[in-house]
């Protein structure tokens, strides 16, 4: 039971992180139709300006660091809104997945070149000291990993459900063409969509690579591939579904690693991906333009 | 400058060629399939298992491996029957993924440790041969009346129907084509790699695949062919840029796929009707292509008109 729990804590911490990534994929598919394989790069490189600005001026913290991680995560997804991303709206799925993950190569290898293509130690912006909390011992890190990532994600459904530009995603991702009829501008809410999924990456880019202490240029494939499990395990109608998998797959693969063995951890997420397509192939909480 | 030094190149560019072609004669019938690196290991495992512990010659184990990516292909496709578009192509994701788990955690063919001890059977003939057979076959294959049905198939689903054109059963040839081209290339690639390991299978490898044949075009089966080629030997065309070459390889699929939406050999290459010999060749566009893009395409053309006068 204690082992049960213990994997259980572990779990929601990495499936939170997975969770924010998958937003961000999320609302690129849904508001632009473009599977964004650049997106976990983005995340990536929201960690190396956190990295940047602590490893410059130590005294500041890691609110400073997380502010950090999202102006460069942002300026780089803006950027790429504009260069890449809104010009492969409306094409075909798969040809917008190719010209993103050529962009992921770009960003990885630059990156790489940067930084070196080893992992690079993350500052220890908090102490690594244990937490009891009941039967569980969690990390200070750990604590606030999950607390970030569960803000952003609050403040994502915040955003999609009770602001007027939020209304308008969500009417862009039903019909852009009647939403743009009703006079919404639909390439600004696009932007303000990359613009805002790459912001949370990036402050959640940070948050991983203090909880982890270790940063690396190709710390994007992990996550890219989780992350597009997550969305398509969920559908992409409820944005809140894709949080609630994201966590869902993190506490699976925990149970996995402490149940049966680290080598099928990975494995995990396909097996839950196969089932859930094979009796609900629009995902759980059912997709849009299916 | 010596031709040893390239051999490793050329033969892994001709057997990229063997199975771009495979996976072109796969998406004839509309569907690309996400899992061409698993058929290819299903030929790889399949002739490395024959050759060493049944101790079968190399020419046979090849031709097994062939017939089991058929069948392999034939299943994906029974299975992917019912589905659309985009779900299909999660669907074959998943399953090379599955089958790459497969066959981490199938002790017989290595497990996790790979398979090791493949004798080197694959010279530059073996693969230029089989070049020469995926050209052919996807030569006549592309020519002929099972061609000719699997792109109707692909434009308009309803349409080849009503015209009495099983979808199942082109789907089912198609894939079972195009997956025995795939694992007769993964079969003599694992004679020449001499060592498989289920990573091979995986999701990444399959999207290689993939870019080739977007990057070079889809509409003839030359741009497979050159998307192949092109894509396998770059990397090392630009090794003079030592560090950067991969941000160039990057940047050049970016821009293929900004700039020549249809991939960069396609029947015109100007895009305009031309009059070759009699022939008129018009720039194909699927029918089913177009209407994807009506319905993803945000705004009709007199609102962004008004939108832009605003």
């Amino acid at each position: 039971m204690e082992l049960f729990l213990q994997q259980l804590a572990n779990g929601l911490v990495i499936g939170s992180t997975y969770s924010v990534v998958a937003i961000g994929f999320a609302l690129a598919f849904t508001v632009l139709r473009v599977i964004n394989f650049a997106h976990p790069d983005i995340f990536m490189v929201g960690m190396f300006a956190g990295l940047a600005v602590t490893a410059q001026w130590p005294a500041f913290g890691l609110l400073v660091a997380m502010v950090a991680g999202a102006a460069g995560a942002g300026a780089v997804g803006f950027v790429l809104e504009r260069t890449v991303i809104a010009p492969l709206r409306g094409r075909d799925v798969l040809m917008t997945l190719i010209g993103t993950l050529g962009v992921a190569i770009v960003l990885q290898n630059a990156m790489a070149l940067v930084v070196g293509p080893d992992p690079v130690a993350y500052p220890a912006l908090l102490p690594r000291r244990f937490i009891d909390i009941g039967p569980v011992a969690l990390t200070v890190r750990q604590v606030a990993n999950f607390a970030i990532c569960l803000l952003l994600l609050g403040l994502v459904s915040l955003y999609v459900r009770g602001t007027s530009y939020g209304r308008a995603t969500r009417a862009i991702a039903e019909r852009p063409d009647v939403a743009a009829a009703f006079g919404i501008h639909v390439a600004r809410i696009c932007q303000i969509t990359i613009l805002l999924a790459s912001m949370m990456a990036g402050v959640a880019a940070v948050s991983v690579g203090m909880l982890y202490g270790s940063a690396s240029a190709f710390v994007g494939l992990l996550y890219g591939l989780k992350a597009f499990i997550c969305m398509l395990v969920a559908g992409n109608r409820y944005f809140e579904g894709v949080m609630v998998v994201g966590l869902a797959i993190g506490i699976i693969e925990a149970l996995v690693t402490g149940y049966l063995s680290s080598s099928l951890r990975d494995a995990a997420a396909f097996f839950v991906l196969i089932g859930v397509l094979y009796f609900r192939p629009n995902g759980l909480f059912g997709s849009y333009n299916a | 400058m010596n031709f040893a030094a390239f051999e490793p190149i050329v033969i892994f560019t001709l057997l990229n060629v063997v199975m771009a072609l495979g996976l072109y004669i796969t998406a004839l019938s509309g569907q690309l399939s996400m899992a061409t690196a698993a058929i290819a290991g299903v030929g790889g495992y399949t002739s490395a298992v024959l050759t060493v512990k049944f101790a079968w010659p190399f020419l046979p184990a090849v031709v097994v491996a062939a017939l089991a990516g058929a069948l392999v292909g034939t299943c994906l496709a029974l299975i992917t029957l019912k589905m659309r578009d985009f779900i299909l192509k999660l669907t074959t994701l998943a399953f090379g993924e599955a089958l790459a788990v497969l066959a981490f955690n199938f002790d017989y063919i290595g497990g996790a440790n790979s398979f090791t001890g493949i004798g080197l059977k694959t010279t530059i003939w073996t693969a230029l041969l089989a070049t020469a057979i995926a050209l052919y076959v996807a030569w006549r294959f592309d020519a002929s009346r099972l061609g000719l049905a699997s792109r109707a198939v692909r434009d308009d689903p309803i349409a080849a129907s009503a015209m009495g054109i099983s979808i199942a059963f082109m789907r089912a040839i198609t894939f079972a084509v195009g997956g025995a081209l795939v694992a007769m290339g993964g079969a003599i690639q694992g004679h020449y790699m001499l060592v498989i390991s289920p990573h091979d299978l995986g999701f990444f490898v399959s999207l290689n695949f993939i870019i080739f044949l977007l990057f070079g075009g889809l509409q003839t089966l030359w741009g497979p062919v050159f998307g192949a080629v092109l894509l396998t030997a770059l990397p090392e065309m630009l090794r003079f840029t030592n560090e950067y070459r991969l941000i160039l390889y990057g940047l050049i699929i970016v821009l293929v796929v900004l700039l020549r939406p249809d991939g960069l050999l396609t029947r015109t290459p100007t895009g305009r009707a031309v009059r070759i010999l009699g022939y008129t060749l018009v720039p194909a566009r699927p029918v089913a292509s177009r209407a994807s893009e009506l319905k993803a395409r945000p705004l009709p053309a007199y609102l962004l008109r008004r939108q832009a006068a605003e």
